[in-house]
């Protein structure tokens, strides 16, 4: 048999340092609940219903975890052989369980589980779908999965010639409304979650899924895909901002506008233009982060800001621009309502310069990420279908048999004025 | 590996039937390369399964540091998306099928026949050809690292429309899900039959005396995931085969535009993947129930219900698949139906525990290495188990699936579960196996390091997904509030790297120089520590007769009454010509290097035309024709497996002086 | 005739060396089938699945299928299990000769069936436009029904080399070496002969629907095809000169199991077609 071993006390000593750090850590922990994502920090009732249901099970396991691991723990040092002679001393009594010990712990673990189980029941059919009595306030869009990218659409609103209302990775609803988003995808599955408002459901081909949520606070809300879709899926990520009753319908009645034309008026404007807009474009790294912490300040107010023209705007870079968009085959996939383009294959692009972020949330909408990403597209979003084309359309590559060679190249002067054009599209 | 050969054969061998024609000559190797290419000896197969598990445990873990140094700081450039896409799906694939569920196959091939009273599997060369096919699989499986199209990138699960032509092979062609699908077909063969060989082997072979319920739980869990296997397989091998038939042959299964429904796929691949789940588990639980009365020094407290709650689990565990598809919008009535389901088999779960607790309560525990990793596997256990509950109220689980949160929960499972109960019964069935006993204060180490390393690794990523952040994303941004736990998680996974290391390296030494372990080191209650160690060829000398539940505890206990016993078997035997040992065969191997051949050239098929129409020849479907060239291997292999016959000699055991 | 062991009463419903009684092979061929029931489980199911959610535009399989033709092989499917059962009677008995004879009657009602399915197949391709890729139920059907038909193949495949392996001459009599290529040539000429008068029967088939039944057609029949009509006929002679051997073998009682083990596994593929049978064919004649 084994020698005693001196590992023992020094285990001990070990243990209690190791308590002693980890302390801060598990409080600290909290912390680690407060980002923007937070599945506990909830803005709306149907994510709080879902919090409320996941406290209870934590609350009912950590019962069951203190009685069960302080019976096990003090088993463990009770019982234990102290020293080596303790371990050779005659087994102990061979009992084999006793039926009723059994039979109560099994009734007991099956009661806490009913405690689990009624809320839990609860939620499953509160947060299936609107409840009937605010049916009738109800408002519905349609949320469409592209690789990697989300289409919203606003059924209720028509616009005269061209159909419903469409917007990109920026869902915006109206606050203190439930609002019904029905879940679709036209290639493979991607899962439509916004943490702070509602649980995630599938968007799953050939199958209609819904889900509701309602926003407490207008505001500035993180989204993200949360099923594997491909090669780009963890930057397939979007915003919803929920706004008041009043500003929505401003919103909306701005959003159904063409896409803006930097006026004639603006164009006989004196002032002096910067030569190449406002900023100078330095590259990147692959992956190089795309947000910035005043913007993380105050998000919705950055949002509202979007909103207004940029007082530096350069017509002449504008138009020259808006040439490049078509020059470039742009308007082959991407929409510019009421100026060209008429493709539904990329995002709507009527009104991108009132985002505040491009290539699917990935990045904030700053000149110098539109830069990025225009001139530089499969580094920021591998595999997309802007760089390798897609359905007949050629995007910056083209394919000659097994390999990929150059199709549209975008200089730095040119990205400069798609930048300006991008940008006016307020 | 050669000590334990050498010194395992006793007694003479028949002559070789001298009309035999050369291709039925059996070899009759014990020690080299062909002895074990050629076995049939549960126990070297055993070894074969273990070793190779033990090599796609690294290589998995590899693969999961390669993500933990990625995600170790915010927008990281380490690997590329694709390449961060390849090995999450590697890294499960492997351990779950590559590493996790061979390395429980190799305790089943090894320590049941012993449990039982058994001289060998009831089909020994089939169990050969499920280890062979075995290693045919992994093979498949991972060939894409070393191809253009790199491995397979779709995720473990593989859910359709991802997995369609369309998308794999979007910019460039690809053949890495094709090698996927005939590596998990190929691999579920082997599954199968190996299962079904343990099931005959379990009900058939016991020891004369070895009722169902005395059986030790071990073997009890290792019949019940036999069933599991046989019964669950079939789903995903035929979502395989659709997927399979959609990829080659054009049909419309998972296809999106003809009216196929992707939720489909999910639904046959959960059929498979939930019992999978006990599949992986089960044995670990059979591992400490054995572990913690041997060291307890008590019986198991309550044996029948921990039996019957492990069936009970087997049985409920095909009745809550979809609760892995609760936001695929059910519908309210399923969603509540699985969710009441899953909490249902919380009950058998938390019996086992509570069955635990008892076996240690009133016992003399003698703290070894196995015991500390059983009883880090109670706890580890206990805390996967409760964040599983959470899961199971589905509208908890609407903002947990998919995120860190369940990442954070199947690793307590798997790790703190299942590898935790296995590197316990490496630890515990060392000394038998291999005759030497590994160090208590390296063995202890190197539990603490891979219990801190596992707890800090995976602790934070609760964390993590309660703070939103999705699985299976290969960046994330430095403004969500990640940063510091997944900082902490790769530091965990690089002290828990130090830890395996520490583990494999004193095992090794173990080997060679390791303190030389006497029979039965641990006072041990089954009847596999009746035997010398390492165990002789035929195991028993003369097969025992079993009076009781803990069969070796009580013949400690009544020596004279078994010595009377079996001295009158020794004889009863001898008169009909010693013991019966089956032959070894070349056919197992060859037969399963026909599935190799032909499931690479079936999965390679569109590499393969493209170079053959590089070299000017095309017309032909040439993928195809070689692996239906390998499909004619398979049959002649197992036509003449058939024909050579069972064989078998006759050797006399010399009892052993001890 | 038959083996040493024929004149020992063997109890086939119990193996002593077994802890339960029941044989190995016996114990592994149900477990087998256990887990086959859920292969075709998973096939079946996918099909009534996509029955029950049909993309626009699916093809009514009313209008495809011809009953008369399934109803006419799924008879024939069962008398082949009559036949698989006495062959299996006739081994537990000892009676080698009967048990050739019945294995050789199952073996021939199986390929009537494949027959049929080939021919089913083909027709639906080629007359009807349904192809695995024309639609889902073209997918589900083919590949259930084509499932189905692999087992069966596979079947009369086992069932071939069990008949071929009842003439293994005794151990005494001579070396294992001329009965291997003795083994290797009845094979040969078994598949052959199968190839040439499947190919037969197909053509006549065909000329019947060609130009009706008639003894034109028969002639005709018999004039394009005299090549392969007169190596079918030299293989049936050399098949039952093969057929003929007398001597003891090393075939009989013992190897009951044997052929129940390919018994149990043909009476499953056959109640596993009477279940498609019934979800494929006549669930949409309801």
């Amino acid at each position: 048999m084994m020698p005693v071993l001196p590992i023992r006390p020094l285990l001990r000593r070990a243990l209690l340092g190791l308590a002693v750090t980890a302390m801060p850590l598990v409080f600290g922990g909290w912390s680690w609940l407060e980002g923007p994502q937070s599945t506990l920090q909830t803005a709306g009732p149907v994510a709080a219903e879902q919090a409320k249901v996941f406290y209870v099970t934590v609350w009912v396991t950590i019962s069951i975890f203190v009685v069960v691991a302080g019976t096990l723990a003090y088993a463990t040092l009770r019982f234990r052989a102290r020293n080596a002679a303790d371990e050779h001393v005659a087994p102990p009594e061979q009992s084999h369980g006793n039926p009723l010990i059994e039979l109560s712990l099994i009734a007991a673990s099956v009661l806490a589980l009913v405690i689990i189980a009624v809320p839990t029941l609860r939620a499953i059919w509160y947060s299936y779908d609107v409840p009937e009595e605010e049916k009738a306030n109800m408002y519905e869009v349609n949320a469409t999965g592209y690789q990697w990218w989300f289409r919203f659409e606003y059924p209720k609103e028509q616009i005269d010639g061209s159909g419903t209302l469409v917007a990109a990775n920026e869902l915006v609803i109206p606050a203190h409304r439930p609002v019904r988003v029905n879940l679709r995808t036209t290639d493979v599955i991607h899962s439509f979650w916004v943490p702070k408002l509602a649980g995630k459901v599938d968007m799953i081909p050939n199958r209609g899924n819904h889900l509701w949520l309602n926003a407490d606070q207008p505001g500035y809300y993180w989204g993200q895909c949360a099923e594997y879709c491909g090669e780009s899926h963890a930057v397939m990520r979007f915003r919803v901002i929920a706004l008041d009753e009043k500003d929505f319908a401003a919103w909306l009645t701005h959003q159904k506008q063409p896409g803006r034309t930097v006026a004639a008026a603006a164009m006989a404007d004196e002032r002096p233009k910067a030569q190449f807009a406002s900023y100078k474009f330095t590259p990147v790294r692959r992956n190089a982060p795309g947000w910035t912490e005043q913007f993380d300040a105050d998000p919705f107010g950055h949002w509202k800001q979007q909103q207004q023209p940029d007082p530096e705007e350069d017509p002449v870079l504008i138009a020259k621009g808006r040439q490049l968009f078509t020059q470039k085959t742009c308007a082959g996939c991407h929409t510019v309502r009421g100026q060209e383009g008429a493709g539904r294959i990329g995002p709507d692009l009527t009104h991108v310069g009132a985002r505040t972020t491009i290539a699917g949330g990935l990045l904030e909408n700053s000149p110098q990420n539109l830069h990025r990403w225009i001139t530089d597209p499969n580094n920021v979003k591998p595999g997309n279908k802007m760089y390798y084309g897609t359905g007949g359309m050629q995007g910056y590559v083209k394919r000659n048999g097994e390999t990929w060679e150059q199709n549209i190249t975008v200089s730095d002067e040119e990205a400069h004025a798609l930048v300006a054009y991008l940008r006016s599209l307020k | 590996m050669d000590a334990l050969a050498r010194s395992n054969f006793i007694g003479k061998e028949a002559q070789p039937d001298a009309a035999r024609p050369w291709i039925f000559t059996r070899p009759t190797a014990k020690t080299g390369i062909v002895s074990w290419l050629t076995t049939v000896d549960h126990k070297r197969i055993g070894l074969l399964y273990g070793m190779s598990a033990l090599f796609f445990f690294l290589v998995g873990g590899v693969e999961a540091l390669m993500i933990r140094i990625q995600l170790a700081v915010p927008n990281n450039t380490f690997v590329s998306h694709a390449v961060y896409n390849e090995l999450f799906t590697m890294h499960a694939t492997t351990m779950i099928f590559l590493a996790v569920m061979p390395l429980s196959a190799a305790f089943f091939n090894y320590i049941m026949p012993l449990q039982i009273g058994a001289r060998d599997v009831a089909f020994p060369r089939l169990n050969g050809f499920a280890y062979w096919v075995f290693l045919a699989g992994a093979i498949i499986l991972n060939v894409g690292w070393f191809m253009r199209s790199g491995a397979p990138d779709i995720g473990w699960f593989g859910y359709a429309p991802l997995t369609s032509k369309a998308f794999s092979n979007q910019f460039a062609s690809d053949v890495s899900t094709d090698l996927w699908i005939m590596g998990l077909q190929i691999l579920g063969v082997s599954s199968i039959i190996g299962s079904l060989n343990f099931i005959v082997t379990i009900i058939n072979l016991r020891a004369p005396g070895m009722t169902m319920m005395r059986m030790p739980v071990f073997t009890w869990m290792t019949l019940v995931t036999a069933f599991l296997i046989i019964l669950s397989f079939p789903a995903i091998t035929i979502a395989l085969v659709e997927l399979m038939m959609d990829r080659s042959f054009d049909t419309n299964f998972f296809e999106v535009s003809k009216g196929g429904l992707p939720i489909l796929w999910q639904h046959l691949f959960w059929v498979f993947g939930h019992p999978e789940v006990y599949i992986l588990i089960l044995p670990a639980m059979g591992i400490i129930s054995e572990i913690l009365p041997t060291f307890s020094r008590k019986p198991l407290f309550g044996y029948p219900i921990v039996v019957f709650s492990g069936a009970c689990i087997g049985f409920l565990g095909f009745g809550v698949w979809s609760h892995h598809m609760f936001t695929t919008g059910m519908g309210t009535v399923a969603t509540a139906a699985f969710a009441l389901m899953t909490m249902a088999i919380a009950v058998p779960t938390g019996v086992k525990i509570f069955n635990w607790i008892g076996t240690l309560w009133g016992g003399h525990l003698s703290m070894r290495t196995p015991m500390m990793f059983a009883l880090g596997f109670v706890w580890m256990f206990m805390m996967g188990g409760f964040s599983g509950i959470m899961h199971s109220a589905a509208p908890a689980d609407s903002q947990q699936q998919d995120s860190y949160f369940v990442v954070a929960h199947f690793h307590y499972v798997l790790i703190g579960g299942s590898v935790f109960a296995l590197l316990a019964g490496i630890h515990y069935w060392f000394p038998l196996v291999f005759g030497r006993k590994v160090s208590e204060l390296w063995g202890k180490l190197s539990f603490w390091v891979i219990f801190i390393g596992f707890n800090t690794t995976f602790f934070p990523m609760h964390f993590l997904g309660l703070n939103g952040m999705p699985r299976r994303t290969a960046v994330y941004d430095g403004n969500m509030g990640w940063n510091t736990p997944n900082f902490i998680a790769t530091v965990g996974a690089f002290i828990l790297a130090v830890g395996i290391g520490i583990y494999f390296a004193v095992m090794i030494y173990t080997y060679f120089k390791g303190e030389k372990a006497g029979r039965d080191p641990w006072d041990g209650r089954t009847l596999e520590w009746s035997l010398p160690n390492p165990p002789p060829e035929y195991n028993y000398a003369v097969i025992p007769t079993i009076h009781a539940r803990d069969a070796y505890w009580y013949e400690k206990h009544h020596r004279d009454e078994i010595a009377r016993e079996n001295a009158e078997h020794a004889q009863a035997e001898a008169s009909h010509g010693g013991i019966h040992m089956p032959s070894q065969s070349w056919f197992p191997l060859v037969t399963a290097l026909g599935l190799l051949g032909g499931g690479l050239c079936f999965g390679c098929k569109d590499a393969i035309n493209a170079t053959m129409s590089g070299w000017g020849m095309t017309g032909h479907n040439f993928g195809i024709l070689f692996a239906i060239g390998f499909g004619v291997m398979v049959f002649l292999g197992a036509l003449l497996w058939a024909l050579e016959a069972p064989g078998g000699y006759h050797v006399h055991a010399e009892e052993e002086k001890h | 005739m038959s083996s040493q062991a024929a004149t020992l009463a063997i109890d086939h419903h119990h193996d002593a060396t077994t802890s339960t009684g029941i044989p190995n092979k016996k114990l592994f061929m149900w477990a087998f089938l256990a887990s086959d029931c859920m292969f075709f489980g998973a096939l079946i199911s996918t099909h009534l699945i996509y029955r029950l959610h049909p993309p626009p535009g699916s093809p009514s399989p009313r209008t495809i299928f011809s009953i008369e033709l399934t109803s006419f092989s799924t008879f024939i499917l069962l008398m082949s299990s009559l036949l698989m059962a006495l062959a299996v009677n006739a081994i537990q008995r000892g009676d080698v000769r009967s048990t050739r004879r019945n294995l050789l009657g199952t073996i021939f009602f199986g390929l009537i069936f494949l027959g049929c399915q080939v021919y089913e197949f083909n027709h639906f391709v080629s007359e009807k436009g349904l192809t695995l890729s024309s639609s889902i139920f073209g997918s589900t059907f083919y590949t259930l029904t084509g499932t189905h038909g692999c087992h069966v193949a596979i079947g009369v495949l086992w069932l071939t080399l069990m008949y071929v392996r009842t003439f293994k001459p005794a151990e005494a009599d001579s070396g294992a070496q001329p009965w291997l290529t003795s083994t290797f040539a009845h094979l040969v000429l078994f598949a052959l002969a199968i190839v040439s008068w499947m190919y037969l029967v197909l053509a006549l088939i065909h000329g019947v629907q060609e130009t009706g039944l008639g003894l034109a057609t028969l002639g005709h029949w018999a004039g394009e095809h005299v090549v392969v009509l007169g190596a079918g006929i030299v293989l049936a002679v050399a098949l039952n000169v093969m057929g003929r051997v007398r001597g003891a073998v090393d075939f009989g009682q013992a190897n009951a199991i044997d052929v129940e083990g390919a018994g149990l596994y043909w009476h499953f593929v056959d109640i596993v077609w009477i279940v498609i049978f019934t979800a494929v064919y006549l669930l949409e004649y309801l």
